[in-house]
């Protein structure tokens, strides 16, 4: 009796295997010609929240408003400032006024004119007391912005503002002539967005994936790929596993898919190209400045040497990183190529924690100074990374008789209770390797209120004058000077220990061409304008 | 009776504004607000906007008056606005006023949920009882035994394990089954057959590793429920009277091994609108769990109470079900109200 079950069953079985897909062989190699069409499929790990940027603060929301809104001036491959919707900018004499040209006939995907009358209208927009965006304060620095004619939008500063230009480079431009009546925090429109660049918004289905279409009328006209659609799937194994099946062309993958798994099957090898930039960020130890004894720069100079940064990347990121020596991301001008990491050299380490006050005077392994010994918590939140470079710290400082416990905490808790009160010893974090050199919010000693970005309580005269003078220079060349100053300082003295920079690693089917690779320090996304699919490597799109 | 449901009516009143607000202040408890998600950590926001942003949903304020506020707003059904930056209704479209339909959150996931829950209810009672009688019939024979371990091994292997691999086996390999979602990328250009096959294809694996877990319980439940009812006295004259062992089994036997169940049947109401945050994240499904979870990491206030009040309220009135049921079907408990 049950056999029959079981016979029904595999019949069923067998009926399903029917459907199986054939098995289509693409030949990836050879040489293709740019050409138009094609849709690509990605996978996303979050659901955008927002697409107006301004009011949206998650990243999923800003890889897709990045693609169907302009801003002024844009960062080239370089990381350079280059035209966007402006072809050029003036910046007066005295550094104050910064005049916008706008390129001629810009439309909206709708095809209403886009002028400096929208860009005014953002301005407006993003500096409302009403406007709920936490990004305003850089804006509110204008003391006048005009718009004389259609093709010109000047801004007025009270001082000079450096860092107002990467601010023109990030505020995207919003069309007045959908917005004027709408209130900017409750709209369609953060859902049915009509923007000026070359993707525009086809289909959202919520909690599934997002489609985008190409926008003939944009600035730069069509790009090459017809369609991209973005699907929501949160899980990044079954990301890998719909990566690997061809139902998706690319993903973010991690250092063991990246320098493992995909090496080792030649069946993955044949049909997936692998990528890797650097990331916008880095990874520190940073010190409550504080706390005894790390008020002792000799102190933070010794485990500075007590630290192996490449035992942490090649440990943490199987080597898919690069130790960094300033705040900046290398290869771009403010990333000063004279100063290098320190070197591990625990012989030097434990000379300077001598010169401190330091040795073992109960032979318990442990440093002691004034009879109490060097123990301290390093704080971490629940980041795999983070909590394995703990472990690696934790054992180099064992070396030189330092007792450091790792403590993990959840994101929340650990800025509201630890960060905001000060109560900690040391934490491993993250910054950004900012585009812009300006890191006042971070280092600059007025900065460490509760809720406020220097934290750690950093406090030195001279940075802070470094760090007032960058922030009104707008001439590029000045400023690097001043930068390269300040990252020198900020290294000899260690408030932080710089760990390392990780690559961002892509896996990405080989059907899509045109990726320059190796990437620039803007990184491979800032030519998709020019990647093509070439028609003879389409998958079927009509049926799944 | 009537009486009786009135009283229990009444009695949900009391409870409910408990259970809000114990979850409120638990909800509270937890450090941090969505300020502190968003963009705590972005020296671009400045500390005073986001204050601004906490003046803007009432985080300022005492917790008392805070709950006060949540609490006029849903005596009038308003589940209010997520506090993240899309805004939307937590529970039900709203439409301003040039026609434009904001999707409320509770409204796209409860549907997607439901449907898979239904399913893996049915599909468990169906399985359950079938493998809980051959059991129970069967007692301490092979079948038996391989349907025990069986239904164990189903209990205790990790679902997410089995699901990935169930995706890697029918999926990679063999490209039977779609991996994850619930439609293809084409499905807007199918017929509506197809359309229905593709969801059916998107559903089977899904559906079976949420039911795998409740497959032991539920059988033993039934196995231990007949093998009870088996010794029983009126079972000994259905036999004495001739009866064919059938009829004796799932006449008579069946019947009365089902009675506990409609407790089980009604306790699971609640169950029904909330989804594994496991199982939804692996098979890409946005449905209610990963809904809550999600909205529990923002600080999602609105989001939060929203479901917990949907959730307790269903919980009531499931255990009031399942009364109203075992009192219409067992004639004992029917008097026992009555009285």
């Amino acid at each position: 009796m049950y056999f029959k079950y079981i016979f029904f069953l595999f019949i069923l079985f067998n009926v399903a295997a029917c459907s199986d897909k054939k098995e289509i062989t693409y030949n990836y190699e050879g040489i293709f010609n740019n050409e138009k069409g094609g849709t690509l499929i990605d996978a996303m790990s979050g659901e955008p929240s927002n697409l107006i940027s301004m009011i949206a603060g998650d990243s999923a929301s800003s890889a897709i408003a990045g693609n169907i809104f302009n801003k002024l001036i844009k960062y080239d491959k370089n990381l350079e400032l280059a035209p966007e919707l402006a072809e050029k900018w003036v910046i007066s004499d005295d550094q104050k006024t910064i005049t916008f040209h706008l390129k001629r006939n810009l439309k909206w995907a709708d095809g209403h004119d886009l002028t400096s009358d929208d860009v005014l209208f953002t301005w407006k927009l993003v500096t409302d007391e009403k406007t709920r965006t936490p990004y305003g304060s850089d804006y509110k620095l204008v003391e006048k912005a005009e718009a004389p004619d259609a093709y010109t939008f000047k801004v007025i500063y009270k001082q000079a503002y450096a860092p107002a230009l990467d601010s023109w480079a990030s505020l995207q431009i919003l069309p007045k002539h959908i917005l004027k009546d709408e209130d900017i925090n409750h709209t369609f429109f953060s859902r049915k967005p009509t923007g000026s660049s070359y993707y525009k918004l086809s289909q959202w289905v919520n909690g599934e994936k997002l489609t985008l279409e190409a926008n003939a009328s944009s600035v730069m006209g069509e790009p090459n790929i017809n369609q991209l659609t973005s699907r929501f799937i949160a899980d990044t194994s079954s990301q890998f596993l719909e990566l690997i099946a061809d139902n998706i062309d690319l993903m973010n993958i991690n250092p063991i898919q990246f320098a493992r798994v995909i090496p080792s099957r030649p069946d993955l090898k044949k049909k997936l190209a692998l990528y890797k930039e650097l990331g916008n960020s880095y990874t520190y130890l940073g010190f409550n400045l504080k706390h005894h004894p790390f008020d002792d720069i000799r102190v933070r100079q010794a485990i500075n040497y007590a630290l192996d940064k490449q035992e942490v990347i090649d440990g943490v990121l199987l080597g898919l990183g690069e130790p960094v020596a300033s705040p900046y991301k290398p290869g771009t001008r403010w990333s000063d190529k004279a100063l290098h990491p320190y070197p591990y050299d625990k012989n030097q380490a434990l000379k300077l924690l001598h010169e401190a006050g330091f040795s073992d005077t109960n032979n318990d392994g442990i440093l002691d100074r004034n009879g109490k010994p060097f123990t301290f918590e390093i704080l971490t939140n629940q980041n795999k990374q983070r909590e394995m470079t703990a472990v690696l710290i934790q054992r180099r400082l064992k070396d030189i008789g330092i007792d450091a416990k790792i403590r993990v905490i959840e994101w929340a808790s650990f800025v509201n209770q630890f960060i905001k009160t000060g109560d900690f010893d040391a934490v491993i974090l993250g910054w950004s390797l900012s585009l812009d050199p300006d890191q006042y919010n971070i280092w600059h000693s007025s900065q460490q209120k509760p809720g406020q970005f220097n934290f750690i309580g950093y406090n030195n005269k001279e940075v802070d004058q470094l760090l007032e003078q960058g922030r009104t220079e707008l001439n590029p060349d000045k400023r690097e000077k001043i930068y390269h100053a300040f990252s020198k300082t900020l290294l000899r003295e260690s408030p932080v220990i710089y760990l390392y920079a990780g690559y961002g690693l892509t896996a990405m089917n080989k059907r899509i061409k045109g990726i320059e690779s190796p990437a620039p320090p803007a990184g491979i996304a800032y030519n998709s304008y020019d990647w093509f699919i070439p028609s003879t490597l389409r998958r079927n799109e009509i049926t799944p | 009776m009537l009486n009786y449901l009135i009283k229990r009516l009444l009695w949900m009143i009391p409870m409910l504004i408990g259970i809000s607000l114990i979850s409120f202040f638990i909800m509270h408890l937890a450090p941090g607000d969505i300020t502190a998600s968003e963009s705590a950590f972005n020296p671009k926001a400045s500390e005073e906007s986001r204050q601004k942003l906490r003046a803007l949903y009432n985080l300022d304020k005492p917790l008392t008056t805070q709950y006060g506020l949540w609490l006029k707003r849903i005596v009038k059904l308003d589940f209010g606005n997520s506090f993240a930056s899309h805004q939307r209704p937590v529970l039900w479209e709203t439409k301003d006023a040039k026609g434009n339909i904001t999707k409320g959150m509770i409204q796209d996931a409860l549907p997607i949920t439901l449907m898979i829950n239904l399913i893996g209810l049915l599909i468990i009672f169906s399985i359950s009882i079938f493998l809980g009688v051959t059991s129970a019939v069967n007692q301490n024979k092979w079948p038996d035994r391989l349907i025990t371990i069986i239904v164990f091994i189903g209990f205790a292997v990790p679902g997410f394990w089995l699901a990935l691999l169930l995706m890697y086996w029918t999926g990679v390999t063999h490209s039977w089954l779609p991996i994850s979602g619930l439609h293809s990328v084409g499905y807007e250009k199918m017929g509506h057959v197809a359309q229905y096959v593709d969801l059916f294809k998107h559903l089977i694996l899904p559906v079976s590793i949420s039911s795998l877990g409740g497959l032991a319980s539920i059988s033993l439940y039934v196995r231990n429920g007949m093998l009870d009812v088996l010794q029983q006295e009126f079972i000994t004259t259905a036999r004495a009277k001739g009866l064919t062992e059938n009829k004796v089994i799932y006449g008579h036997a069946l019947r009365n091994t089902l009675l506990p169940l409609i407790t089980i049947i009604g306790l699971s109401i609640p169950g029904l609108i909330g989804g594994s945050v496991i199982g939804e994240s692996i098979f890409a499904i946005s449905g209610m769990g990963k809904l809550f979870f999600d909205a529990v990491l923002m600080r999602d206030f609105p989001v939060v109470m929203g479901i917990l009040t949907i959730g307790s309220v269903l919980t009531l009135f499931g255990n009031l079900i399942a009364d109203i049921g075992y009192a219409w079907a067992d004639p004992r408990i029917r008097r026992g109200i009555s009285n």
